[in-house]
């Protein structure tokens, strides 16, 4: 049988590096492919091209474009069950993170995401809680719901930055 | 016994009755539920994803309001939960982080001190009111109701941060679901996610994962019971999506306790559970 060559490129190498320089990513060489996260996964079940197991071993080899491409990182539940079984702590999930925040640094961004994150400054919330929402919830009997400090949301987001990461209006 | 109660967005908009049942047991029990002047969303599971700073400083302007407040935080939603906990830990243990959040927070006029605990409904439930007085302020119990708990994720996961229960052996929903005199049952995956993050990505993946929880409770009991807005909005809207019409009832913890502490179908609004949840009234002792 022929055998594949994996070349680690330069550039692939600093993207693992910028991987594990992530919160919580930083055993990512520690991976031995067990698949102990791919079988216990909620959405591997499900979604055959979603494997924590692959997604490990792409990123050690520095395979940002196959990581990047399409949906796979958001597909993660962030249900942390990798995370809690995986015997040498790589913390796949932590793996996902890194990568989901390269990706917004190269404008991947999925629009689900960018329209949730984008909602909070608007709202307060991530959901509409106006006048409609409190005059249903005083049928219900509940309060009002607390009204959302906007301005101190925003000055947050502005401060660190966040949205202009994600492409959402500064103001 | 009093909390500063931290509702959450999801709840909060599109979820009186899980609020609603919380606020009655919670006077049943003595426990005094005040709100939270100007808090906001906790930051989402999806900001810690994509920005440790900004979710970080959004949970932690939350808390800080609560301390101001001198109360310890209760939760409903397992996502604020996971993140005002990680980020009371985070902030508690590392001096320079908080520092630095707290640079961000100068910007609201907050700060973060360290000085309150955060919880989860059912937690405080366990912890701090105790099964016992749980179960005693069940008068009018269940008889012969089988219900199956889900706990989700993020009461119990990351669980070198939550630091409750065991991810794999969970107790508090079962022995909850017990003390109103229904049957906690076992069943295959029990403490397997709802997949609802995923609903915003691959919608058919959540409405698959979650039928195939529907379908295995509903082989071995009448009911589920949940402890978090997006399991409950997964659980019931899957059902929904298939043409197989499962109909399982599914319920928020406080909405059984409430049935079983004598509260009417209409306070604990049963009547917007969107399947029909009213089978349940008629396995109550008289």
């Amino acid at each position: 049988m022929e055998q594949s060559e994996i070349r680690i490129t330069q550039e692939g190498k600093e993207f693992r590096g910028e991987v594990m320089a992530t919160h919580g990513a930083d055993k990512l060489m520690h991976c031995y492919q067990c698949g102990t996260c791919s079988s216990d996964c909620p959405v591997a079940k499900r979604v055959p091209e979603f494997r924590p197991r692959n997604i490990a071993r792409l990123a050690i080899y520095g395979q940002k474009d196959r990581l990047l491409d399409g949906d796979l990182v958001w597909l993660c539940a962030g249900c942390y069950t990798c995370y809690e079984r995986c015997p040498q702590k790589v913390h796949v999930s932590e793996v996902v993170t890194a990568l989901r925040q390269i990706a917004l640094r190269e404008g991947k961004i999925h629009p689900t995401i960018k329209s949730i994150v984008t909602t909070i400054p608007r709202l307060g919330y991530i959901s509409e809680i106006g006048e409609f929402e409190n005059e249903m919830r005083a049928e219900d009997g509940l309060p009002p719901a607390p009204t959302p400090a906007t301005e101190e949301i925003k000055a947050i987001m502005k401060k660190t930055g966040i949205l202009g990461r994600v492409g959402g209006k500064q103001s | 016994m009093k909390y500063a109660f931290f509702v959450g967005c999801t709840i909060l908009s599109r979820l009186p009755a899980y609020e609603k049942s919380a606020r009655k047991v919670a006077e049943k029990l003595g426990v005094e539920l005040i709100d939270i002047p100007g808090s906001s969303c906790c930051g989402t599971t999806y900001m810690e994803t994509l920005d440790r700073k900004t979710s970080l400083a959004l949970a932690a302007r939350n808390i800080a309001i609560a301390e101001e407040m001198g109360l310890n935080i209760v939760t409903l939603c397992n996502g604020c939960t996971e993140n005002l906990t990680k980020t009371n830990k985070a902030l508690k243990e590392d001096p320079t982080l908080r520092a630095e959040v707290n640079e961000i927070l100068a910007e609201t006029g907050k700060q973060f001190k360290g000085a309150v605990e955060v919880k989860h409904y059912v937690r405080m439930l366990k912890e701090d009111v105790g099964f016992d007085k749980v179960r005693a302020a069940c008068t009018k119990p269940f008889k012969g109701l089988r219900v199956g708990a889900h706990y989700g994720c993020h009461l119990l996961k990351p669980s070198d941060e939550m630091l409750f229960e065991d991810p794999n052996d969970p107790q508090v929903l079962d022995e909850l679901i017990r003390a109103t005199g229904a049957e906690s049952i076992d069943y295959p995956g029990k403490t397997e996610c709802c997949a609802g993050p995923v609903m915003g990505i691959r919608e058919k993946v959540t409405w698959d994962v979650g039928m195939d929880k529907v379908e295995t409770v509903k082989k071995h009991g009448d009911a589920m019971a949940t402890c978090c807005p997006f399991c409950y909005i997964t659980y019931e809207r899957c059902q929904f999506m298939t043409d197989t019409n499962p109909n399982l009832p599914v319920v928020h913890i406080p909405q059984l306790l409430g049935l079983a502490m004598g509260l009417s179908a209409d306070e604990v609004g049963l009547g917007t559970n969107k399947v029909d949840a009213s089978g349940l009234l008629a396995r109550q002792e008289a």
